[in-house]
Order: structure tokens, then C-alpha cells, then sequence
């Protein structure tokens, strides 16, 4: 490296690089922070409406412009619930509410603290249930919607956290196969399990969907999230 | 205990650096000429991620998260630079250790120990692990304690290592095959790592 | 203004979108090139991203080039780059929220990219600001160029659509098409790669003889 030297200055010296060094660390600190600060809610209202974006999705409400999903939102979710394992509400939510069952996350879902969404599209009730769980790349989750007989799939929708989008990202950008879902019921005929699954081959075409083509592995990580997802809020879906 | 041993193998050979994140792969492509300096090359990155995860853990879920120094103050933004700086510093370290005590190894590795501070793969490792903290604990890639980064630095080091030495092997035997003039070099690689990639991934079904 | 256009300014910037491709001849920042290819749009971000910080990290650097105490000057370039990358991933986040998502940890990576710290050593430390810039536009746009060719080639014959618009008719999938699951797969993006410089080769070593 040419050594330049500036008007005498020794660029070299302890004392330079020492103040050199701390001139630099103090203006990018601030600059940074004034940057974060500056730009934080408007993240923060993206990855609301992000999640907005995705339960609407499960209602079947696609290619819907940002401003028109937060409002979209906002008349169609008429509480967010926090309910517990035995369906008892735990919080009433409010309407097109983003303070109780909308921020709670996976662990809040291990811990037996449920999210439902209770929705109003066309004057019918409809439910939309978060569920989560593992792909083969990374975590996935999904929302399912359900009609007023908490029987019957409304619409769906995945999501893909994960490091590497492979084959696995199929579920969330394949709108075909989410599709698939509608119509299908979450229990089979005459029993209380729940039956709605992923499957390579379809036995029973009313609570199974076909896999992706060359996902298995992750849509057998859908099939074990619906199951174990649908199956935490059992004691409400049961309850007529 | 279970999950320390199934993030180690997963690091290794599901979630392998090279073969399915690309990470690493400038001094990957230049130095994995003969199985000789690879594996110093992959023990020098496993050194470093070993050093480094660890601590990167410890800033991010002690200094900078949310609520971690002072009650609302969130310092993420602030990770890349103080991650980097980690890096850099843990890498002069080795650089002069290497120096004064194997001074075939530092004049073979050359510019790329240096280098290592720019390396993907331990900037990423850091990124990842940073990405893995707020996963479900309940999956194999979870990382909630300095003994599973510690596990997932050497899982993911050791895999970097396992790639460039069988990288190495494979070129040094490639000198003796007739590859069509324009693909040799670079493009022979890439299409060789390709192909390693596609093979590795038969472990992707592993269930750990 | 002429200049600013001159000859030299003008191959500075030129040079790197052909012949002098980074990722082709350089073998630089491939790393973090390849991972978000599988789709055209994050490519073009990625792309995008890469230019503006190589361009900017360019410019500051070289303007505090006489500054900087050469003993720390890597830690230096590397502050400025983080610092760089660090403000585009909240950019990022707060304008375009779906693609930071897609792109994940990769925007983190650019700070390590070495097309970046290749750029910085070899150019930005010994020339003027101008000239910088455009040697960061031109590399960033030659990774940006690649990029994009592997994302579409992926995109299109994976998924069967380009930008998330199907460009294959329903009735070729009746007819018994396929989209090719294998371009998708990361493994993928190398073998394309590979097959891009061959080519590339090719066709400029026939060209220099």
C-alpha cells in the first residue's frame, strides 16, 4: 500500500489510527441508528401487513394491493381471539385486532395459547386457524380457514420461513395446489380425529390432498402440521 | 444432548455450507487445487467459526437484542457491523498465530487466510445462528445456548472441510482427464460442485 | 462533462460488462450469487442491491482513500461496506418487505461478497471518486447481468414462469409437460454456471486468438 502522507500528517501514527479509528465507529453508529430509527415503523407496519396479507390469503382474498389488505383486514377479521386447549376464550380480541391473537407466535402455539380468527366474508362466518410447523429446509406455517361447521377447509394457505428456497417453496407460491384444500373436510365421516392431511396417494379424496411433485418431505411436514395443529384446537372444532 | 448431536450431523451434511447454502465459495474455488492446503484452508475456517459463533451468540442475545441492554432499546441493526468486526479480529489473531508457528502452512494458504474474513461462510455461519435463535426450539436447527452454537461452528466447519478435501481430491485426479479446453479451470468446477451438491442431497432426507 | 465520459471512464465502466465479467474472470462473489437465483425477481434485487453498494462502498472509500491508516484499512473498508449493506437491508425491509423475506440472510452476505473487497483493494484504493463509481456500477451490473441469466433460465424451465407470470400454457402441461423440479434445487445453479463460463470461454478465447 502506498503510504500517502497528507500536509505532514502521519497516517501511521498510534495516535491517528486510535482517533481515525473512533471518528469512523461514532459516525456510523449514528448514522445507523438514525437509519433504523427512521425506518422502523414503517417495518414494522410491513410485517403487520405481511401477516394481514397471508390470513386473507387463506380466505381466498388474493392479488390485493397493501393499502386495500389493511383495510380488507379490517372489515372482514371480526376479533382475534386468544383461546386455550379446552376452547375456552382467553381474550375476546377486537375487531381487525392486532394486539391479542395476532402477534402470538409459535412458542405462544406450544404453550397452548391459540390464536383464532374469527372472520365475516359474504355475511358467513368463517374461522381461521393458525398452524405450525417443519419442513425439510426450515420451519413452514399456515393458515387454515374453515366454515361456520368448523368442518369444512374454506381456503389455505402456507408459508416458508426457511434458509433456502428448494422445492419446498412450492407450498407457498403453488396457489393451484392450496386450492386443493377447499372444500375438504378437517374430520373424516363420523369420527372426532382429525383426518385432513397431505398424502402421495389419495385414499379418501374428502379429507386428503395430493402432494406436491417432488416435495414429498415437505408435504409430509404439512401433513404433520395440519394434524398436530388442528388437533390443539380439537375441544373448539368438536363444539358445536 | 440429542439435539446438540442432531444439529452437529444436520450442520454437516444436511445444511452443508458449500452444497446448500454456497457459502465460502471464493476461497472454496481458488484454494481446493490439492488436498494439501484444502485441508488446511478447512482447518483454519473450522477454527474460526469455532471462535467466532460462539461470541456472535453471546452479542447478539446478551448486547444487542430487544430489551437486552436497556429495557426497549433494540440493537439488531447494529449485528452485521459488530459481527464483522469479530470476524476480522479473530482472523488477525489466527493469521499471526499461523505465521510463528507453521510458516509452510501460511506461506501455502497465502492471501487467503486473510481472506477468511471475507469468507460467506463464516459471516454466514453468524447470520444463520443469528436467524436460528428466534426459530421453534422444538426443531433440529434451533440454537438456544452457546453449546448449540458451539455445535453448529463445528458441525458447519467440519462440513466446509469435508467439501473442500474431497474438492481437492477430485482435482487433483481431474489433471489427468481430457476435459474440453474452454470448461477446464472454473467451469469444470463449478459443474463438478454441481454435481456434489446433487449428491449430498440424498442426506436431505435424513431424519435426525 | 466530457471528461467525465472520457475514453478511460468509459472502458472503466465498459470493461466489466463483457470480457471482464467479475464472476466469469475474476471468480469473485460467487457465494452469495447463486442461493437466490431460483426465481428471477430476487435475482434482479440481489443484483440490484450488489451494484449500489459496490458503487457507493466505491465512491466513500475512495474519497477517504488518503486517510485511512494503512494498518487498519481492511477493518475500515469492511466498516464502511457493513455499514452500507446494513442501511440497503432496512431499505429493504421497510419498502420492499416480501423480497427481504426471499432473500433472508443473503443481503447480510453482501458485506462478505468479494466482489466488493476485490473492487475496494484493487480500484477504489488508488483512484479518484468518478472513476470508482463507475467501476462499482459496471462490476455490480456484470454480477447483476449473471445473476439474472441464471435466475431466468431457473425460473423458467422450474417453475415455468418468469417473474411469477407463467409464461407456459396450461395445455403444454396436458400435453404432458413438466416443469424440470431438478432447477430448483441449489445443486443446479452451479451446473448452470459452470455451463455459462463454458460457453462464455468459448466464444472470447476464439475471439483473442
Amino acid at each position: 500500500m502506498a503510504e500517502v502522507k497528507k500536509k505532514g500528517l502521519n497516517t501511521n501514527s498510534n495516535g491517528y489510527t486510535l482517533i481515525y479509528s473512533t471518528i469512523i465507529v461514532v459516525v456510523v453508529a449514528f448514522l445507523l441508528a438514525f437509519v433504523f430509527k427512521a425506518l422502523k415503523p414503517l417495518q414494522d407496519i410491513n410485517v403487520a401487513l405481511d401477516k394481514k396479507k397471508q390470513l386473507l390469503y387463506a380466505l381466498n382474498i388474493r392479488d390485493i394491493s397493501d393499502a386495500e389488505a389493511a383495510q380488507k383486514y379490517k372489515d372482514v377479521v371480526l376479533a382475534d381471539e386468544i383461546i386455550d386447549t379446552k376452547g375456552n376464550v382467553v381474550d375476546k380480541g377486537e375487531q381487525g385486532g392486532e394486539k391479542a391473537g395476532f402477534v402470538l407466535n409459535s412458542a405462544d402455539y406450544k404453550a397452548g395459547r391459540l390464536a383464532l380468527f374469527v372472520c365475516k366474508v359474504d355475511g358467513q362466518t368463517k374461522y381461521i386457524v393458525p398452524v405450525y410447523g417443519m419442513g425439510l429446509w426450515g420451519p413452514i406455517n399456515g393458515f387454515i380457514a374453515l366454515d361456520a361447521d368448523k368442518n369444512t377447509v374454506y381456503g389455505a394457505y402456507f408459508n416458508h420461513e426457511g434458509e433456502t428456497a428448494g422445492l419446498g417453496a412450492e407450498i407457498k407460491d403453488n396457489v393451484k395446489w392450496q386450492n386443493l384444500f377447499k372444500g375438504k373436510k378437517v374430520f373424516a365421516e363420523g369420527t372426532r380425529k382429525v383426518a385432513l392431511s397431505v398424502v402421495k396417494k389419495v385414499d379418501d379424496p374428502s379429507t386428503q390432498v395430493d402432494a406436491v411433485t417432488g416435495a414429498t418431505l415437505t408435504s409430509n411436514g404439512v401433513s404433520d402440521m395440519l394434524i398436530e395443529g388442528l388437533s390443539k384446537y380439537l375441544v373448539f372444532l368438536t363444539s358445536k | 444432548m440429542e439435539h446438540l448431536i442432531s444439529l452437529f450431523f444436520r450442520s454437516i451434511f444436511v445444511d452443508n455450507m458449500i452444497f446448500a447454502f454456497f457459502l465460502g465459495m471464493c476461497s472454496y474455488l481458488a484454494v481446493s487445487k490439492n488436498v494439501k492446503t484444502s485441508l488446511g484452508l478447512g482447518l483454519a475456517v473450522t477454527f474460526v467459526l469455532l471462535v467466532t459463533v460462539p461470541i456472535d451468540y453471546l452479542l447478539q442475545t446478551k448486547v444487542l437484542g430487544p430489551d437486552c441492554l436497556i429495557e426497549g432499546v433494540d440493537l439488531s441493526y447494529l449485528s452485521f457491523i459488530l459481527f464483522i468486526a469479530v470476524i476480522a479480529g479473530i482472523v488477525q489473531l489466527v493469521e499471526m498465530a499461523v505465521e510463528k508457528y507453521s510458516p509452510s502452512l501460511y506461506s501455502a494458504l497465502g492471501i487467503f487466510l486473510p481472506l477468511i474474513a471475507v469468507n460467506c461462510a463464516i459471516m454466514g455461519a453468524s447470520l444463520f445462528m443469528q436467524q436460528r435463535i428466534n426459530m421453534d426450539p422444538s426443531s433440529t436447527q434451533y440454537i438456544g445456548s452457546v453449546l448449540d452454537s458451539v455445535a453448529y461452528a463445528t458441525g458447519s466447519g467440519i462440513g466446509w472441510t469435508l467439501a473442500i478435501v474431497s474438492m481437492g481430491a477430485i482435482r487433483e485426479k481431474m489433471q489427468y482427464s481430457d476435459v474440453p479446453k474452454p470448461l477446464q479451470g472454473l467451469g469444470i468446477t463449478f459443474i463438478t460442485v454441481g454435481l456434489m451438491a446433487m449428491a449430498m442431497m440424498c442426506f436431505s432426507g435424513l431424519n435426525l | 462533462m466530457s471528461k467525465l465520459f472520457s475514453k478511460e471512464n468509459k472502458e472503466v465502466f465498459v470493461n466489466p460488462l463483457n470480457l471482464d465479467n467479475p464472476i466469469m474472470v475474476q471468480v469473485l462473489g460467487i457465494c452469495s450469487a447463486l442461493a437466490v437465483t431460483s426465481q428471477l425477481k430476487p435475482a434482479i434485487v440481489m443484483g440490484l442491491a450488489v451494484t449500489i453498494i459496490t458503487a457507493f462502498s466505491n465512491v466513500i472509500i475512495s474519497l477517504i482513500r488518503n486517510t485511512i491508516p494503512s494498518r487498519i484499512r481492511i477493518i475500515v473498508q469492511l466498516v464502511v461496506v457493513a455499514a452500507l449493506v446494513t442501511i440497503v437491508s432496512q431499505i429493504l425491509k421497510a419498502f420492499v418487505y416480501d423480497v427481504s423475506v426471499e432473500l433472508s440472510v443473503y443481503v447480510g452476505l453482501i458485506i462478505t461478497n468479494c466482489i466488493l473487497m476485490g473492487r475496494l483493494e484493487a480500484f477504489a484504493m488508488m483512484n479518484k471518486p468518478w472513476p470508482s463509481f463507475l467501476d462499482g456500477i459496471g462490476n455490480g451490473l456484470g454480477y447483476a447481468f449473471i445473476l439474472v441469466l441464471v435466475g431466468c433460465i431457473r425460473e423458467l424451465f422450474g417453475r415455468g414462469s418468469l417473474l411469477g407470470f407463467q409464461l407456459i400454457p396450461e395445455s403444454a402441461y396436458h400435453a404432458g409437460y413438466l416443469n424440470n423440479g431438478m432447477m430448483t434445487m441449489p445443486a443446479m445453479a452451479l451446473i448452470l454456471l459452470g455451463c455459462v463460463i463454458w460457453l462464455h470461454r468459448a466464444y472470447f478465447y476464439k475471439e483473442k486468438k
